[in-house]
């Protein structure tokens, strides 16, 4: 025992020695990793398993005046499978477990995605770990998909553009592309306010590179585009694109367009064309018919620029609706000869009778006298040669050439329409200046960027600017109302109940050097004259079933303007027209 | 005797420590469970409310479907109402009507759809003729849709 003592006593000192120096050591270690290296390790570590995602801002919608959506957001979803871990699946039917084989999922999947299962199941074999059966399924079918339980599935979500309303106004909003780029319209032109901010997420995946739930950290959260708001009133736009769809089919014309502005705001209430473009599908379209010809679009106008003639004559002193002229149905002007659009003998008009009768020759009597230079100024007030403040992308400034340039001949013929050209809204506009007593509103189609908080922000001024006169604009006013009471052509755009005014326009069409065969007809005006709310046009593009070209505008401007009237609960029209005499003695 | 006084006054003590040490154990343990249960709560919610907004846009995409211009159109042709462009005012302060009432014929080609969406099926054709309101008799006012037969909008 004595002996044994001091030994066991020794080796029990070593024994707790060695484990003092291994616990110190594993000390030092630990706090070398716990402590010292503690963050960097982490770092290392993290990086390994976690994975950085961007989270993708959802873009804004794009909502009429009366905040109907035109464009908006969805979520679509590409519908994967993984070959290499595909087997069997396990259900529970009525409480019993059941497998179900490959080929009947491949089956119940084929129905739901509308494949055929012969071309679906041979891509569910192989190692792959990724093979997609189908791109940029709706929800409800992603939903199904989810609902069937297969491991071996997954969906990969993207936002898509839906346009519910289809073609309406399809040519105002443009369109995106696949990729989400912006490619056309105010998709394109706005896209700053309805582009979001994408934010910044990341997870963590396991070893076998499947995502560790829970673990997903935002680092930034996605920042939501804004909404842009249009003034078009959605259902007028679609009502105007069906009279113009059905007029185009009906006078065999290239296309029409239609634009309807607010007088007292310069809001336009409608800028339709046919045929008009689905941003759903804008594959389905020529790429001529994809852009907005309302503003991108320049004819030479033709008879409609008489009454701004007329204006600049009187609002200068030149003339009065009353002054006498004498017009023959020709006349000589250099080498050129000028003719009226009929034949007709020498006749006493006022200037009313002019506008009235439409002809080219009295517009040059009472005109004539009115310097280019003034013309050319008044012209370019009315907002003649540039773009409007819409600035639409691609939007035409048309061609007003400056009077310097003006030879002889293009002196004379830019009195009656030719030798220049506007775009459809130009000249609508030019119409809304003499139906708000001389004064011209920046037309306006975008009320402003929206946000969260429903605050306006872009909102577009107005600008306005008296060009002529009030007496003036209300003499131009009353003239053209004569020709709506009166005129043949004129009678037909009349809505009953309504005083309106307008004006025809004939335009020939220039092809290479000379001019073609087709025309370009038009209407533009004024309703009620009493109490002017609406400034509108309607353009026929080359019709070839029509008895006389004037007329090919004006069935369509009735329908439209009889919409415009009634949908927005316009009072009929109190009182009588002026007396204006059209001819003289 | 002085030592083991002294280890016996230590035993509450030493209780103490321990007790505490158990209690804030347990305190920790069903702290973290209540944290795990939570973090599984959260994820349910999460999913629930990706559901709800599933549920959400199919439901939104059905209603713009039907409220589209284009199914409206459709849907009023089905009835037979037609549009008609010559309004017709009774003024009442004179009692005179402003405009000829005309009935609605010859604007049948505007009773159909001529505005392209393919965002928007209809699952039944609309009707080529519409029947002038004059001719059609009281009828019905038809069931409401099934959910079955609500236009889907379609995937580009």
């Amino acid at each position: 025992m004595n002996h044994a003592g001091p030994v066991s006593a020794r080796r029990l000192r070593l024994l707790i020695t060695i484990s003092v120096i291994l616990v110190f050591v594993f000390l030092i270690r630990l706090i070398d990793f716990q402590v010292v290296r503690a963050e960097a390790i982490n770092e290392e570590s993290y990086e390994k398993r976690a994975v950085a995602r961007t989270i993708p801002a959802v873009r804004g919608d794009i909502l009429d005046a009366n905040g109907n959506i035109l464009a908006t957001t969805v979520y679509r979803y590409d519908i994967n499978a993984a070959p290499a871990i595909v087997r069997p699946v396990e259900r529970k039917i009525d409480g019993i477990d059941q497998v179900v084989s490959v080929e009947s999922v491949a089956a119940e999947l084929a129905r739901i995605l509308d494949l055929d299962v012969a071309e679906l199941l041979p891509k569910l074999i192989g190692t792959s770990h990724y093979v997609n059966l189908k791109k940029r399924v709706d929800a409800e079918t992603h939903r199904q998909i989810v609902d069937l339980e297969i491991p071996w599935i997954f969906a990969d979500p993207h936002q898509d553009r839906l346009y519910p309303n289809g073609a309406v106004a399809g040519n105002l909003i443009g369109f995106v592309g696949t990729d989400g780029e912006a490619l056309a319209g105010i998709e394109r032109q706005f896209n700053a306010c309805l582009a979001g901010v994408d934010g910044k997420e990341t997870f963590e995946k396991g070893v076998d590179g499947i995502k560790i739930p829970s673990s997903t950290v935002v680092i930034q959260e996605a920042k939501p585009g804004r909404n842009v708001i249009l003034t078009i009133d959605a259902d007028l736009q679609y009502q105007a694109q069906q009279v113009l769809a059905t007029e185009v089919r009906r006078l065999n014309a290239d296309w029409a367009t239609a634009v309807v502005i607010e007088v007292k705001t310069g809001r336009i209430v409608l800028a339709a064309e046919a045929p008009s473009v689905d941003p759903n599908d804008p594959g389905k379209s020529p790429e001529s018919e994809r852009g907005a010809r309302a503003f991108q679009f320049a004819f030479e106008p033709g008879s409609t620029m008489k009454a701004i003639t007329a204006a600049t004559a009187i609002d200068t002193g030149y003339a009065t609706v009353n002054t006498p002229v004498r017009a023959a149905d020709s006349m000589r002007v250099f080498d050129h000869v000028i003719n009226d659009s009929y034949s007709h003998p020498p006749t006493n008009w006022t200037v009313t009778g002019v506008l009235r009768f439409s002809s080219n020759v009295g517009t040059i009597k009472f005109a004539e006298r009115v310097p280019a230079k003034t013309r050319y100024e008044y012209m370019e007030a009315f907002g003649f040669g540039k773009p409007t403040a819409v600035g639409f992308e691609g939007e035409t400034r048309g061609v007003l050439n400056h009077y310097t340039e003006w030879d002889g001949v293009t002196n004379y013929t830019t009195m009656f329409g030719q030798a220049l050209s506007v775009s459809p809204v130009q000249m609508a506009s030019a119409y809304q200046v003499l139906a708000n007593e001389g004064v011209r509103l920046n037309p306006v189609l975008v009320a402003g960027c929206q946000d969260e908080d429903g605050n306006l922000t872009a909102v577009p001024k107005s600008n306005p600017t008296q060009v002529v006169s009030a007496s003036t604009a209300n003499d131009v006013m009353h003239m053209l109302e004569k020709i709506v009471e009166q005129g043949g052509i004129g009678q037909a755009t009349a809505v009953a109940g309504y005083r309106s005014g307008g004006k025809t326009g004939t335009a020939e069409i220039k092809e290479g050097t000379g001019y073609g065969q087709y025309y370009a007809a038009s209407f533009y005006g004024m309703a009620p004259i009493d109490n002017p709310k609406y400034a509108m046009g309607v353009m026929i593009y080359k019709p070839k079933k029509v008895w006389t070209n004037s007329m090919a505008a004006a069935a369509g401007y009735q329908k439209i303007l009889s919409q415009v009237l009634l949908a927005n609960r316009v009072p009929p029209s109190t009182g009588k027209s002026r007396d204006l005499p059209t001819e003289w003695k | 005797m002085r030592n083991l006084n002294q280890t016996r006054a230590r035993g509450p003590l030493v209780m103490i420590v321990v007790m505490g040490f158990l209690a804030i154990s347990i305190l920790h343990l069903l702290l973290t469970i209540a944290t795990s249960q939570s973090v599984y709560e959260l994820s349910d919610l999460k999913r629930e409310k990706r559901e709800l907004d599933t549920t959400s846009q199919i439901i939104a995409e059905e209603v713009a479907s039907l409220s589209s211009q284009q199914n409206l159109l459709n849907t009023a042709a089905k009835l037979g109402m037609v549009a008609n462009s010559n309004p017709v005012f009774l003024k009442l302060d004179d009692q005179s009507v402003l405009g000829k009432p005309k009935p609605a014929l010859g604007t049948a080609s505007q009773s159909r759809n001529l505005v392209a969406n393919s965002a928007m099926i209809d699952t039944k054709p609309a009707k080529q003729e519409a029947v002038p309101a004059s001719q059609t008799q009281p009828q019905q006012l038809p069931q409401v849709a099934s959910v079955n037969a609500i236009p889907a909008s379609p995937t580009r």
